[in-house]
């Protein structure tokens, strides 16, 4: 091997690691991102919500959309993991950046209301917090630590659901790997998220271009 | 009070005219547009087959809001550019046994005129997004007459969502 080349493989040996990559499976943000600044965004529960009037240990953003499937399949699972973690210090927020009539304020009082959630369930119209998330699916979630910085984003657990009708139906039958918890769980205590990225699954988020 | 007979004979045959109507509707709309199960390894196998004709497959679902919007300009885009060498496939994304679901996109590339071909992927939903490398649909994705891909346009960067005129132009760019 020449001189010339051996340079060349050091260098790639040496900086690759540094370049900064979007995650796996979302364009913007990597683990170890920064949670981006948002202000004022309207809230299902009255008023507004700005991220410095976060004050809890960690933050869960998840995007939603009332229109889809997807979220309406998990929307049960969404509102026991915010039962699950009510007294610990734990703030989860839903987002919805849609355009569309169906998922606008209105629309997310009521969807909001007809199935418990007891979060603030914010729009953002400008849908400037999404492109920052890289939030494409509906629903898909983000966990930040203390520090607020991004510890986990996909699903919500390893078998999505759907609802057709009044029936809801899991892809892979009953979960048996429950990432947000888990995720949620490990920041609180200070460690490692073990499975720090996965594959959101569910309804597309619509930009305007 | 008793029921005249002929009024059994005429319910009856009511009946089997609205039968036989419905089913000769369905057999005529299945008779040109057919939604074909595949499974991923046959559709590789088929995708090398389509050689060297340019492939335009679109992956869409029923539940995908945006795939059915913009569905009619796949169509489109099918009239436009298929007798030249440009072969559209549609990948239904919807889950391989949900009946009521596998229906209704039967029923909506029916009324879509959807004349070329149909697959519904059958495998494990979450497995075919990983083997199809997709994060989320719509999607489409452009072969060239080698078989190579050459684009895929997906909503996956907010910056960057595909537009009906990126997949005109990738056509154009392959012609």
């Amino acid at each position: 091997m020449n001189t010339a080349r051996r340079l060349l493989l050091g260098l790639f040996v040496v900086f690759v690691p540094f370049i900064s990559v979007a995650g796996q499976y979302n364009a913007i943000l990597s683990i170890g991102d920064s949670l981006p600044e948002f202000n004022n965004l309207p809230s299902t529960l009255g008023g507004t919500l700005s991220s410095s009037d976060l004050q809890e240990s960690v933050v869960v953003l998840v995007s939603l959309a009332n229109h889809c499937p997807w979220v309406k399949g998990m929307d049960p699972d969404l509102v026991k993991l915010a039962k699950e973690f009510a007294k610990e210090d734990v703030r989860i927020i839903g987002l919805s950046f849609n355009h569309m009539e169906a998922d606008r304020l209105p629309a997310m009082k009521v969807h909001a209301k007809d199935n418990g959630y007891t979060f603030d369930y914010l729009y953002d119209e400008s849908q400037e917090l999404g492109r920052q998330l890289g939030a494409t699916r509906t629903p898909e979630y983000f966990v930040f630590n203390k520090e607020r910085k991004l510890v986990y984003m996909g699903l919500l657990y390893n078998s999505p659901a759907k609802k057709s009708g009044s029936k809801i139906k899991h892809i892979n039958g009953e979960p048996s790997e429950f990432y947000v918890r888990d995720a949620v769980t490990a920041a609180l205590a200070g460690e490692n998220v073990k499975v720090p990225e996965t594959r959101a699954h569910g309804c597309t988020v619509k930009y305007v271009n | 009070m008793k029921v005249p007979s002929f009024l059994y004979t005429a319910i009856l045959a009511g009946c089997l005219l609205c039968v036989a109507g419905l089913v000769s509707s369905t057999v005529r709309a299945d008779d040109h547009i057919q939604l074909e199960r595949i499974k991923y390894d046959a559709w590789q196998k088929k995708r090398v087959a389509y050689i060297p004709d340019i492939v335009v497959v679109d992956y869409w679902a029923t539940w995908c809001v945006s795939c059915i919007e913009r569905f009619p300009k796949m169509i489109e885009l099918y009239h436009r550019y298929h007798k030249q060498g440009v072969r559209f496939v549609s990948m239904c994304l919807d889950e391989r046994d949900d009946t009521p679901a596998i229906d209704r996109a039967r029923r909506f590339l029916v009324k879509s005129n959807a004349t070329f071909e149909n697959y519904l992927m059958d495998e494990n939903l979450m497995q075919a997004f990983e083997w199809l490398d997709l994060i989320g649909i719509p999607a489409v994705v452009i072969y060239d007459r080698k078989g190579v891909e050459r684009f895929r346009l997906t909503g996956d960067n907010p910056n960057k969502q595909f537009t009906d005129e990126d997949v005109e132009t990738a056509i154009k760019q392959l012609l």
